[in-house]
């Protein structure tokens, strides 16, 4: 069959699968990426109400300095599962389970991801994870942030072996995520989609597998020691008997460190798609966009001890990871300074998306330079440990990564149901988001530098004032989710009907019908050019039976 | 991309307009960075505190300048490109791909940047880590929730940190139990203070004052309270002229001789008679000494150490958390000796402060608890 598969016109076999019916099969237990895609978005999005809602406790309570609402204990169970939930529940699997498998198979013409049952054993590993998460609240939920150093997480309560647990298993979701979105992006192009024509979300996602597939394992491996210590009392951790406290660190940040990166190429892949599109131009600079993601994910396994500066690194060692630190500047500014150019000239179509994709740039822009900041180890001395950590890191996961994933659901929502987003409540939308993000995170600069430490449940009153403008404004940006999720859902049924390619642009998930079909291709398709040639017909051939309304062929039989 | 299927582009008389108000505007805020009076909110007390503003500068600077850049060019994009009303929906941007020199330009200058950068925190840094000889060696020990010290020749751990102006300090810094950090802004320093391993830096004091410590690494329940904001152990360190140092010295080292005397000796459990004890007094001790670490409540209501409602009554737990029977004399005698194991520990009764007579009043006091 395989050598009558590659033929002139088109590409591979038509070879389609026939799409199952019934319920459970077709949504629930479905093997079809695009279903999946959207079972990691919808579940990440309901532990975005949870993760968000525990955000507004941690809001409320720093109103007042000597904290008004919860206990300490309290107070420190709900950051700490709020950190926990932003990273592992919401921004990962959005931008790798979520986006990444209901976008990327498509856009190289593949029918599916490597291994379907596979990607769906990843999903059913994610709900579990999460509800393990939130099941720690009834036995003492982990105390200790989201970095959970020992030897303070082995004071923590029961809750926090659980902890331990459920990250373990997230962790083994995503691991076989990367591998999966590895295996597919190198075996699975269609004819003629060499890399340098691979559209760069793809580049985005080509680069997080292998972060996926080796930081999570460092993961594993320390998550899986601190459980033994804590249930078993081996002692990994505690210096009396022989272990290190620091030893958790750098696994912990060895992958965490890298996780910084699963948490933004993808975005960065996003935002790469948006703005040539909406600006009706090539993305500036494509090579260097596509290399500079490859610089940063290797240098990114390289840096993992900036973290750590002021936990006791041999001075030797601090130098070079100082000086890497500060390298990984340079790829990121040749893509800022890449998606700034490919606005100019350009026509620019000031959607929600590209609303979202532009302050991007703005946002994350603040929060690559404050990054470069702590890079330099005399100023992370003073920095390290305080609230201007906290400005920074919501700088590039909030300003960069969730920016990045709401321009990119107002973009492919149309893929997903097709149906576009009501573009109103959208801008309103992004200026109450972008005044509330700015509003709640600028002011946190200023307060790290004088002196309010992160993860206190209560503080110094002199800054109270600028703690309460921060709390006001994180109401704002609330707000502003809120109007997301409202319009997500209103536009399920309501939205204006979006047609196949409702904003003209040109990789190949916009070449076929919204919602996209379950075989995604009719025929797969072969392809001459990369994708951004606005002025140029589309460089695709075998496309033209995609929109004709005509049945997909008939299921090879087995 | 080959690069000569590019048209070739002209920037407009607009665009280097813009360009010349945004470099005005970076370089007032690089003059602002210079100008900045940082030292009116937080004031340099050391040596190395002067540097890292320096560096602080430099980076916000140049941090600023490049910010204003990029939003300014992102603004002015964004207007000046919109489509307009009347562009028809089918019309496309300028085809442009590549630039080499440009993007071998902005290549260039940030590498020179970081370069300039590494160089300059390097210099600092050597300065922090590289102790001079002839310095004051100090101790400092982070303990749940409380900083205590050690100086040379003086017996014990001491409450309070007091350093000379203009002599070399070298700090070294270990805890005796989790992580914490030791932070003093107005030195622009920290260090953490992990079980097991002393962590050093070295600076000069150059501004006599009461400075505030800060613990930034998160352990425990009072966290946020070890400082001296709201603890009820305020952190502080006082840099005094060398004459006041020098007087504080001696005395502490006097009161030193006595109070490790008194830590070295302690109090047989089988001596403490605990017959007598107030236990009104133990209520009011209890919520001093106890209540940041122990519940008034059932054994599981945990905040580090169990809750406590039930220690000498409950048939659940008969045993203590040394194995011993839960008896009057036994918890009196974890009371005096503190514990330490796996599952956590508790502070003796020198270091909680505690007087024979409050051990007393003490165990009166939970024995009333059912």
């Amino acid at each position: 069959m395989a050598a009558a598969a590659i033929h002139a016109g088109g590409g591979l076999a038509d070879h389609i699968h026939p799409e199952p019916q019934g319920f459970v099969r077709k949504y629930v237990f479905s093997i079809d990426h695009k279903i999946i895609g959207i079972q990691y978005m919808i579940t990440a999005f309901l532990f975005m109400i949870l993760g968000g809602m525990l955000a507004e406790l941690i809001r409320v309570q720093l109103m007042k300095a000597s904290g008004g609402l919860m206990t300490p204990e309290t107070y420190n169970e709900v950051y700490s599962v709020h950190g926990s939930t932003m990273v592992w529940l919401v921004i990962i699997p959005l931008l790798t389970g979520g986006f990444g498998n209901l976008i990327f198979p498509v856009q190289i013409g593949a029918r599916d991801v490597a291994f379907p049952w596979l990607n769906m054993l990843s999903f059913w590993l994610f709900p579990p994870a999460g509800l393990m998460l939130y099941a720690s609240f009834l036995m003492g939920a982990p105390t200790a942030g989201w970095t959970e150093y020992p030897p303070m997480s082995l004071q923590g309560g029961a809750g926090t072996s659980m902890w331990a647990a459920a990250i373990f298993l997230i962790g083994v979701s995503s691991t076989m995520t990367g591998i999966n979105f590895l295996v597919t992006i190198l075996k699975m192009r269609a004819p003629g989609m060499t890399f340098t024509r691979m559209p760069l979300f793809v580049w985005g996602q080509f680069v997080t597998a292998p972060l996926l597939m080796i930081a999570t394992t460092a993961l594993g491996a320390a998550l899986a020691a601190l459980f033994v210590q804590r249930q078993f009392g081996v002692a990994f951790f505690d210096p009396t008997r022989g272990g290190s406290p620091l030893l958790w660190q750098h696994m912990f940040w060895f992958y965490s460190h890298p996780a910084v990166y699963i948490m933004i190429l993808p975005a960065f892949g996003m935002i790469s798609e948006i703005l040539p599109t909406f600006s009706r131009k090539p993305i500036f600079g494509y090579k260097m966009i596509a290399f500079s993601s490859c610089a940063i994910a290797i240098l990114g396994f390289m840096v993992w001890a900036h973290h750590m500066f002021t936990s006791g690194l041999a001075p030797a060692l601090q130098l070079p990871f100082m000086v890497l630190t500060m390298l990984i500047a340079i790829p990121t500014g040749v893509k800022i300074f890449s998606w700034v150019t490919t606005l100019w000239g350009g026509v620019i179509h000031m959607t929600t998306s590209m609303m979202f994709a532009i302050g991007f740039l703005a946002t994350f822009t603040l929060g690559g330079i404050t990054g470069v900041f702590l890079a330099a180890v005399p100023f992370d001395l003073h920095a390290h440990g305080t609230y201007f950590i906290v400005a920074h890191l919501h700088y590039v996961l909030v300003g960069g990564s969730l920016m990045g994933i709401l321009a990119g659901l107002f973009y492919w929502y149309p893929k997903m149901s097709g149906r576009l987003m009501n573009e109103t409540l959208g801008k309103w939308a992004f200026w109450l988001f972008f005044i509330g993000f700015n509003g709640t995170f600028l002011p946190m600069h200023w307060l790290g530098m004088w002196g309010q430490p992160r993860r206190v449940a209560m503080y110094d009153p002199q800054f109270q004032a600028w703690n309460q403008v921060a709390s006001y404004f994180s109401f704002v940006m609330t707000a502003a989710l809120i109007l997301v999720l409202v319009n997500a859902l209103w536009s399920m049924r309501n939205g204006k009907r979006s047609g196949p390619n409702p904003w003209n642009a040109r990789t190949l998930e916009w070449q076929i019908p919204s919602p996209m079909p379950y075989y995604n291709f009719k025929h797969v398709p072969s392809v001459f050019a990369a994708p951004y040639d606005f002025a140029e017909p589309l460089p695709y051939r075998g496309l033209e039976e995609e929109l004709d309304g005509a049945p997909p062929p008939v299921p090879a039989a087995h | 991309m080959p690069e000569n299927r590019d048209p070739v582009v002209h920037l407009d008389r607009q665009f280097w307009i813009v360009t010349a108000v945004l470099a005005v505007l970076a370089l007032i805020s690089i003059l602002w960075w210079v100008w900045a009076p940082i030292t009116s909110i937080m004031p340099e007390a050391v040596d190395k505190a002067q540097q890292i503003d320096a560096l602080f500068r430099f980076l916000a600077a140049s941090g600023t300048a490049l910010f204003i850049f990029v939003c300014g060019y992102i603004v002015y994009f964004s207007l000046a490109f919109r489509r307009h009303a009347g562009t028809p929906d089918d019309a496309v941007g300028i085809q442009i791909h590549d630039n080499n020199k440009l993007e071998t330009w902005w290549t260039i200058v940030p590498t020179v940047f970081v370069v300039i950068m590494a160089i300059f925190s390097l210099r600092i840094w050597y300065g922090i880590e590289v102790a001079p000889n002839n310095t004051l060696v100090v101790e400092a020990i982070g303990h749940q929730w409380y900083y205590t010290f050690r100086y040379p020749n003086v017996n014990g751990e001491i409450s309070e940190m007091h350093l000379p102006l203009g002599q070399p300090v070298t700090l070294h810094v270990t805890s005796s139990d989790v992580i914490h950090s030791f932070w003093i802004p107005a030195m622009r320093l920290k260090a953490d203070m992990v079980p097991g391993l002393i962590n050093t830096f070295e600076f000069t004091p150059t501004r006599p004052g009461k400075y505030e410590i800060i613990c930034t690494e998160f352990c425990g329940t009072l966290h946020g309270e070890m400082h001296s904001g709201t603890t009820q152990n305020p952190a502080y360190v006082y840099i005094d002229q060398p004459a006041t140092y020098a007087a504080w010295y001696a005395r502490t080292e006097r009161q030193q001789i006595h109070a490790s005397n008194a830590i070295a000796a302690p109090v047989s459990p089988n001596q403490l008679k605990l017959n007598g004890g107030d236990p009104k007094a133990g209520a009011k001790l209890f919520a001093a000494k106890c209540s940041a670490c122990h519940a008034i409540g059932p054994f599981d209501q945990r905040i580090v150490g169990p809750g406590l409602r039930g220690v000498l009554n409950d048939p659940a737990h008969p045993q203590l958390v040394d194995g011993d029977k839960a008896t009057p004399e036994n918890v009196a005698k974890i009371l005096e000796n503190g514990f330490k194991g796996s599952i956590g520990q508790m502070p003796n009764q020198a270091a909680n402060g505690l007087s024979n007579k409050d051990i007393v009043n003490l165990v009166a006091y939970l024995k009333t608890l059912k």
